[in-house]
């Protein structure tokens, strides 16, 4: 049978950096299939290309056979394909109907005025699909989020009425959000609705994958490594394709890896965070590396934001070196000695229109100050010295920030800490858009700082860089920590062991 | 990789056209009409200058941040109306006073903004209209003249120092003052990266909140010590007095190369600014254009100004 | 099939800000809405406690006319409001309006004598100044405090460089009776304005426009994935917005029988507060004509009380002041979000 929709070597790249390597799929009718792989993966990227949010840098993708190019998300709709996202694509402060037939209110317009009985009608009509029983007129923020996810299915599904052929419908992580019974209801909803559209159903919870699919994609470092029936499938085998080999032990320089001190500097007990992560327990010790492993919705991002005073915390405490502590704002923690090498670097990590100079001195800015005043000779001094040490390449200490490469971006941000002398550093995602050889750096620094007796915790991208690092990994799920992993030198945990607690 | 020239030649650009379109236009309305070259002339002028000066300055600080101060008109007519109610009671006191009286208002609009969390334009618009009101009250609308027991005071401001008047020395130390605050103090360096990138900032452990704050009580502080100048100038304050020079201050920031969106300008570039718009407003009047003109002319080439010196990039949606 | 190790929680929600509504959450907002309402009930029986005279339907329709040109001003803010912009050149374009309509009907210092029509004209041009508030705003992508603030001083400007500065003496009766003839107890105006407010929640409820606005105050950029023409709605919500304003200018030199630049002075101020106040959110989405009616009638209750009550006058904008820092700081939460 012809596929509803299939991709011949689809590929993205940004900035040069691929995201997407010659991606082959196809989508039947009447089926569902099942879209698996770790963070960073490639799963969001071609659901981004299919919908019309972004466009492939090579490939083609054809619907019923015939090639599209698909330049808005709108065009997307018009050829029948339909994202369902986490409530992005509704406006909370609307009603159910208008979000339902946002930019075509047109068919309900009678002398230049809207007939709201016509389009509540309406309205109703494409809610039964879903079987959501509300009135149309509600406003969508009153909603629950598994009714609002209801409606961006109803949304999705109400293209039928203007397109002929089969619907294709995207469902992104639509689980996250939902209560279990929810979502039983949205299983049940689905295989109602295959009679009249196809889905492809991404998600980390495999369980449900393997529930809701007929076939299953596992995807790996932006390619489809595995393509397989979900009766073939099984946890264990979705683990290890998605992990794939293990890299060679010294791009992370294992072999520097020291053991840390005793000495606890930062500890945490049932730390919880209402509605993001609960009841955490982790001791941080003097030179070590902590590792924090989990997906999307985990809670481990909001976790490390509480470290560092983005987000305070609703129960339990937090210690730095034994003194109880609650961090407000993240001047807090930089009083504590605690540093934050952000992931969005270029927003949260620098001020990108000011020189490396002043943006080495901003967390601590007395180190180069004398009776109040700034000494710029100094400031100049210290900035130059971290030039060197850090061997940061950049046309001079006055060089504004945003002429540097990622790299020595990311070498500048962690100059910055240095100067505050911060004991303890919290790295999120640190070698993000970075080369194999500024990774590589990361890394050596990495080691040194600890050595020295900084101690560090680390969010990385990968769980390869995660074990790689770190001397204990934490592996968090669904705001809970549900594993701890020893990982000292040449005795590292496997991936698939941490995969099994993340998904 | 980065383009570089791009945000670096936009700056450099930024810099120096306001300068140099200083000087062109001097020389082209002293061309026109001879009697504006006279150093009495450019006296006038600069003693002009140094009331919208202050009264920008203050406004610059504020700019830097990214916000704006739209009651800074309305500290400056109540500190006159201070003034002018007590100098003849309290001497050089009163003169204290007013200028207090800006700091605290300014503390009020920093308070409003930083703390309740309200626009800065609506928390200044709104506080604005607080003062207003208590100008009015106190003065029940009328200008109140200063007497004769109070004009000994007032030489203070309108006397000379070396053939030049106080007023210019008065502008010439604030902006050194400033220029200094802002290069080399924390003060400075934190409002500049407050205002070219709040989120670094802030995850750098810059006390953004305290901050700002400091820049509404700046801007409040030298809005008095305006209108305390305008007061002893006019011999007399009242509850409208600066009024019309709002739309002129913040047009000598803008003009003057500092950007709305914060964190590109200073304290130098304002005074440019403020020349220049003090030098149309006079010259305006040499040449013989109509004085209502102005006023469209000084709306036009605020719009324009804040067009060519905006950053885009950091407001993706602009509302 | 391998059960998974977690425990049997269920999974925290993640926090995006909105929560997770309640019936509880439903009372606060419906509470919230209605808070305006109340507000002006509270006021009226206050001040008709103090003063009884409140209650007097001469005062009362004192009241009504008080508030019949702020009302009509209020529609045009709204709308800009509304879509999460800001129109700051209300005071400019009356004067404007009020400018044309007197040079226009027959007066002491020009020939014409268009009667009524002038009216349309003012409103004409009020829309062509909006049309250049939103081109500039939507074309520079200048934020519209900025252009609007321009705009205000730039078409005051005008407005004075065509006057010279003085003042025009409207001699037609008929524009005159605009103001001073009653219908049903209440002046013309009065009934004009309420048509007015009708045909604005008409366009915000019952036409594409208005639900445009909604969207795009709401998410900008959902709207604009949805296929909604962004740029064009806010040009012609400025644009509708100068054409309220120069109305509101017209009626205000008819109820003065004269023409004058500072006719607009001093209106900037109360209309914010009112659509403030009335419950609309600076932010956008949040609010509708109907409020802000209130939050209309609310000030000039409250500066008809504190006249009554024996407050200078001057107390009114200092109040005014405070209650727009009051609606403001109570309204929206914005827990992390910049505010410039």
């Amino acid at each position: 049978m012809t596929a509803v929709l299939q991709g011949i070597q689809l590929s993205k790249s940004f900035v040069g950096i691929p995201a997407l390597k010659a991606v082959d799929f196809e989508l039947h009718p009447h089926e569902v299939v099942g879209l698996v792989g770790e963070n960073g993966a490639g799963k969001s990227t071609l659901m981004r290309l299919v919908a019309g949010v972004q466009l492939p840098s090579s490939g083609t993708l054809l619907r019923d056979g015939v090639p599209l190019v698909l330049r808005s998300p709108r065009e997307a709709a018009d050829h029948g394909i339909a994202m369902v996202f986490q409530e992005q694509s509704l406006l909370l402060n609307l009603s159910v109907a208008e979000n339902l037939f946002l930019g075509r209110e047109q068919e309900f317009m009678r002398a230049g005025l809207i007939n709201w009985r016509r389009l509540h009608e309406a309205a109703r009509r494409q809610l039964a699909k879903v079987e959501l029983d509300i009135d149309p007129a509600t406003r969508t923020a009153e909603l629950s989020f598994a009714a609002r996810q209801m409606l961006e299915l109803a949304k999705a599904l109400s293209l039928e009425d203007r397109v002929a052929g089969e619907l294709v419908i995207l469902l992104d992580e639509p689980t996250s959000v939902l209560e279990r019974h929810e979502v039983a209801l949205l299983f049940a909803r689905v295989r109602a609705l295959k009679q009249r559209a196809s889905f492809i159903f991404v998600s980390h919870r495999l369980d449900e994958v393997l529930a809701l699919s007929d076939r299953i994609y596992v995807m790996k470092d932006g390619a489809v490594v595995a393509e397989m029936p979900t009766a073939e499938a099984s946890l264990p085998k979705l683990h290890r394709l998605m992990v794939g080999r293990e890299q060679h032990t010294e791009f992370y320089r294992e072999s520097d890896q020291e053991a840390h001190g005793d000495a606890v500097v930062l500890q945490a007990r049932g730390l919880t965070a209402e509605g993001h992560y609960r009841d955490v327990d982790f001791d941080l010790r003097r030179g070590e590396v902590l590792g924090i492993a989990g997906v999307i919705g985990s809670g481990r991002e909001e976790l490390v934001r509480t470290l560092f005073g983005f987000l305070a915390h609703t129960a339990g405490t937090l210690k730095v070196d034994g003194a109880e502590v609650r961090f407000a704002i993240p001047a807090d923690a930089v009083a504590h000695g605690i540093g934050y090498i952000p992931r969005e670097r270029r927003v949260e990590g620098l001020v990108l229109l000011l020189s490396l100079a002043s943006n080495m001195t901003l967390a601590n800015l007395g180190v180069v100050m004398r009776h109040g005043w700034i000494r710029r000779a100094r400031e100049r001094l210290l900035a130059a010295d971290w030039m060197r040490k850090l061997s940061i390449r950049a046309s001079g200490i006055d060089a504004l920030c945003v002429s540097l490469s990622g790299g020595n971006q990311q070498k500048v941000v962690l100059a910055k800490w240095l100067t505050a002398g911060s004991r303890i550093l919290i790295l999120d995602h640190p070698t993000r858009g970075l080369d194999v050889g500024a990774k590589e750096e990361v890394y050596r620094l990495v080691r040194d700082l600890c050595r020295q007796g900084t101690s560090v915790v680390l969010t990385a991208d990968s769980l390869e860089e995660t074990i790689g690092l770190s001397h204990t990994v934490l592996v968090m799920r669904d705001g809970r920590v549900t594993a701890r992993f020893e990982a000292g030198r040449g005795a590292k945990p496997a991936q698939v062991d941490l995969i099994e607690h993340m998904v | 990789m980065m383009n570089l020239s791009d945000p670096v030649a936009r700056a450099r650009l930024r810099t120096a056209a306001p300068s140099l379109l200083l000087v062109a236009l001097v020389i082209l309305i002293a061309a026109v009409t001879p009697g504006f070259g006279t150093p009495q002339t450019l006296l006038e002028v600069l003693a002009d200058t140094a009331t919208l000066y202050l009264l920008a300055a203050g406004q610059t600080f504020v700019t830097l941040i990214g916000g704006v101060d739209l009651s800074l008109q309305a500290v400056a007519s109540l500190s006159s109306v201070v003034l002018a109610m007590l100098v003849a009671r309290f001497g050089y006191g009163a003169f204290v006073a007013a200028v207090l009286v800006g700091t605290v208002f300014g503390l009020c609009s920093g308070f409003v903004h930083v703390r309740l969390r309200v626009p800065s334009f609506v928390a200044t618009l709104a506080t604005g209209g607080v003062m207003s009101g208590t100008a009015l009250l106190l003065s029940d609308a009328h200008s109140i003249p200063i007497g004769e027991n109070g004009r000994e005071y007032l030489t203070v401001v309108t006397g000379n120092l070396l053939g030049v008047p106080h007023v210019i020395w008065l502008g010439a130390v604030v902006l050194l003052v400033g220029m200094v605050v802002q290069r080399y103090s924390a003060f400075g360096r934190y409002s500049m990266a407050i205002g070219a990138g709040e989120p670094a900032a802030w995850a750098s452990g810059v006390r953004v909140e305290r901050q700002k704050i400091i820049c509404f009580v700046l801007a409040g502080t030298l809005a008095g010590l305006a209108g305390v100048v305008l007061a002893a100038r006019m011999a007399s304050g009242s509850p409208m007095l600066a009024n019309e020079l709002l739309l002129p201050s913040i047009a000598a920031v803008v003009v003057g190369g500092t950007a709305v969106t914060g964190g590109v300008g200073g304290i130098g570039r304002t005074m440019i600014g403020a020349l220049i718009i003090s030098v149309v407003r006079i010259g305006m009047i040499f040449v013989g254009v109509n004085i209502f003109a102005q006023q469209i002319l000084f709306g036009t080439v605020l719009i324009f100004a804040v067009g060519i010196t905006i950053d885009r990039s950091k407001i993706l949606i602009v509302k | 099939m391998a059960s998974s190790s977690s425990a049997a929680v269920a999974a925290p929600r993640p926090a995006s800000g909105r929560g997770v509504p309640s019936g509880n959450a439903r009372l606060r907002r419906r509470l919230r809405s209605a808070a305006p309402l109340l507000v002006l009930i509270g006021l009226c029986l206050l001040i008709g406690l103090a003063n009884p005279y409140f209650f007097h339907v001469s005062n009362l329709v004192r009241i009504a006319n008080s508030s019949a040109i702020p009302a009509v001003l209020m529609c045009g803010e709204t709308f800009v409001i509304l879509l999460g912009s800001i129109d700051l050149s209300i005071e400019g374009v009356v004067a404007v309006g009020a400018t044309v309509v007197s040079l226009l009907v027959r007066n002491d210092v020009t020939s014409l004598d268009l009667g009524l029509w002038a009216l349309l004209l003012a409103v004409f041009a009020g829309l062509a100044i909006g049309a250049l508030s939103g081109v500039l705003h939507v074309g520079l992508r200048i934020p519209s405090f900025m252009v609007t603030l321009g705009i205000w001083f730039a078409s005051a400007g005008l407005a004075n460089f065509v006057l010279g500065g003085g003042t025009v003496r409207i001699l037609d009766p008929s524009v005159r009776l605009l103001a001073l003839a009653r219908l049903g107890g209440l002046p013309l105006m009065v009934w004009i304005a309420l048509a007015v407010v009708a045909v604005a929640w008409v366009i915000q409820h019952y036409t594409r426009l208005g639900r445009y606005v909604y969207a795009i105050g709401g998410g900008e950029d959902v709207a604009a994935l949805s296929g909604i023409p962004i740029r064009r709605v806010k040009v012609i919500i400025f644009a509708l917005g100068g054409a309220f304003y120069a109305l509101g200018g017209a009626l205000a030199a008819s109820q003065l029988g004269q023409g004058n630049a500072v006719m607009g002075i001093g209106r900037l101020f109360p209309t914010i507060t009112a659509v403030v106040v009335g419950g609309t959110s600076l932010v956008g989405g949040e609010g509708s004509v109907p409020q802000s009616l209130i939050g209309v009638v609310i000030v000039a209750v409250l500066n008809n009380g504190m006249v009554l009550l024996g407050f200078s006058p001057y107390v009114q904008q200092a109040v005014q002041g405070l209650l727009i820092i009051a609606a403001v700081a109570i309204s929206v939460d914005r827990s992390r979000m910049i505010v410039r």
